[in-house]
């Protein structure tokens, strides 16, 4: 009962900041006068459904999917450093990126870092099955995979971008930066459907999750396809951190940090974990982005910048806090 | 004459560090207890992994129920074997937590756990006395609580052939025989691994020894223990006569000289 109305309440947090969060930006749009939609405000009505509310909404989805993924990479990995940018993915994107605005400008920037993103997480997956054949420990095995195939994509970026005009360099840099100025519809309703459906599989293979959280024989031995499902929920965690980085490039620092913070206030079971993480992250860029589109209006601050400013000050925080014995 | 639970026969395996494994041939039948013994790296660890399915044998074959093995599917599989592996770290959940974990192969992906499910783990607990702890987080239990708590586990999985890695490790003495008496009580078949011979004279109808990789000797208690195989095996050589209590083989090591 206790769980049931934290999560009520932290539900009820969401539904404040987004409120909040869409009336905060360069132009005034009030709430009241827009449910009255008259027809002097055609300009307001324009601003707050095509910039306004998908762009908050599209904060609060990408928070929650990357704290999400963030949780479920540490679940399954059975480390706490783990972190959705950790299989190259966002080294990938830049490099879809980098080679499309290079050679190929009629690529959109989303789809050409999607592309680059997928083209990362299976190169890491297929050379990290194949190593496991071999007989090594998959999991430590993909995440040093992984670390490797994100300096190679990075260093190819970087050594293009070196090569290339300012122009091009500085579009790059900046959307590697992060930033949701990009939002649309289309990117919401794609984010919400992965994450809903990354949501459902967690919450139906809740016991799975947590038995692959002890150990592979340990899962084994209860039965569960280990194989199957740590391949399943690593493509769906792919599959949301190649959408978020295609359309908002990269936010670091959600996916490490809110996991940790949800484990204090929701504690580690799979599904209040999983659940609490998505809220948090939601409510932590939905904030960040109201700060990142207002502080220095009308400029922009990247927002990748300030979650990875204001993430590791908490982060630290958190830590200098938390008593030895803990760790 | 009991039935038949488990079969293998010239099974092999060859590990990466040129470790090999029989090979060897195996009956487990149901309502026994066998008791398995050898020294550190004779292979009772990856014997027992190989019978519960978690490595694929090179060589010789693994019958369950006159069925193969590996055509079981893993839940299938699971519902009829229990595996319990050497301690391994907590992750930060209760004891009641794990215990319902040994319901997931009983379980379909949509179902929640039950009334009845909450009783037989209130049962099982009780049997592991466990009751006590049953809400307090794993980390924050000694070590023997902790195997308490996954030998509870794998009971609540209710499969009718046990395999359990030294199940009796860190337990102190009360617990040790309580827990073996509770698996003897049970009727089901297990095959576990031991340090303490006298332990495994016991309480086990059957003992098997392990000598690097090979099987040295299997049978009942009586025929098992010999002096001379003993000593072969871990280097020491040794009484054995019977215990006051029952009358199971009792085996005396010869200490070192200081």
């Amino acid at each position: 009962m206790n769980s049931v109305f934290r999560l009520l309440l932290w539900c009820c947090l969401l539904a404040a900041s987004l409120l909040a969060a869409l009336q905060i930006g360069a132009v005034d749009v009030s709430l009241s006068a827009l449910l009255q939609s008259q027809a002097d405000n055609a300009l307001q009505t324009e601003i707050f459904w095509q910039l306004r509310l998908p762009r908050v909404l599209l904060a609060g989805l990408a928070g929650a999917a990357l704290a999400v993924c963030g949780a479920l990479l540490q679940l399954l990995s059975r480390n706490a450093l783990a972190d959705p940018y950790l299989f190259g993915v966002v080294s990938g994107a830049a490099l879809g990126a980098t080679i499309s605005s290079l050679w190929l400008p009629v690529l959109a920037l989303p789809v050409a870092a999607f592309a680059g993103a997928v083209f990362a997480i299976l190169l890491v997956l297929a050379l990290a099955q194949r190593a496991a054949r071999q007989g090594i420990q998959s999991i430590s095995t993909l995440l040093l995979t992984g670390l490797a195939v994100s300096f190679f994509c990075s260093a190819v970026a970087s050594l293009l971008l070196y090569q290339a005009d300012s122009f091009a360099a500085n579009r790059i840099m900046f959307w590697l930066m992060g930033s949701l100025s990009r939002a649309d519809w289309p990117a919401v309703q794609l984010l919400c459907v992965t994450l809903a459906i990354t949501l459902t599989v967690c919450a139906v293979g809740r016991r799975q999750l947590t038995a692959l959280n002890w150990s592979d024989d340990m899962a084994k031995s209860l039965g569960v396809a280990v194989q199957r499902w740590r391949l399943v929920l690593l493509l769906l965690c792919a599959l949301l951190t190649a959408v978020v980085v295609a359309y908002c490039g990269g936010i670091g620092f959600v996916g490490l940090m809110i996991p940790h913070l949800v484990r204090l206030i929701f504690g580690s079971q799979v599904v209040p974990l999983l659940f609490g993480s998505a809220l948090c992250g939601a409510i932590f860029l939905i904030w960040v982005d109201s700060a990142a589109r207002t502080v220095l209006a009308p400029q922009e601050l990247p927002l990748g910048i300030l979650t990875a400013l204001c993430g590791s000050m908490f982060f630290l925080l958190l830590l200098s806090r938390r008593s030895a014995d803990e760790y | 004459m009991s039935d038949l639970l488990l079969h293998c026969a010239q099974l092999e395996l060859r590990q990466p560090d040129g470790f090999v494994l029989g090979p060897l041939s195996l009956q487990l039948k149901a309502g026994k207890m066998y008791g398995l013994l050898g020294a550190n790296g004779a292979g009772k660890s990856t014997l027992l992994q190989l019978l519960a399915g978690l490595k694929k044998p090179d060589r010789g074959e693994i019958n369950l129920k006159k069925q193969d093995l590996s055509a079981y599917t893993a839940t299938a599989r699971a519902r009829l074997l229990a595996f319990l592996s050497q301690q391994q770290a907590p992750t930060e959940m209760t004891v009641r937590q794990l215990l319902h974990l040994g319901l997931l192969p009983h379980k379909a992906l949509w179902q929640r756990d039950n009334q009845s499910d909450r009783a037989s783990i209130d049962r099982v607990l009780v049997e592991t006395g466990l009751s006590q702890q049953a809400d307090i987080l794993l980390s924050h239990l000694s070590g023997g609580e902790q195997q308490r708590a996954h030998l509870a586990r794998v009971l609540v999985q209710q499969a009718r052939l046990l395999l359990l890695d030294e199940p009796v490790n860190h337990l102190d003495i009360r617990f040790q025989h309580q827990l073996l008496a509770t698996l003897r009580r049970s009727g089901l078949c297990v095959l576990a691994s031991f340090h303490d011979i006298n332990l495994a004279a016991t309480y086990c109808d059957e003992l098997v020894l392990l000598q690097q990789g090979q099987m040295l000797a299997a049978g009942a208690p009586e025929q098992v223990l010999q002096p001379d195989l003993l000593q072969q095996v871990f280097g020491r050589p040794c009484l054995v006569d019977q215990s006051p209590f029952g009358g199971s083989c009792r085996v005396t090591f010869a200490p070192e000289p200081v």
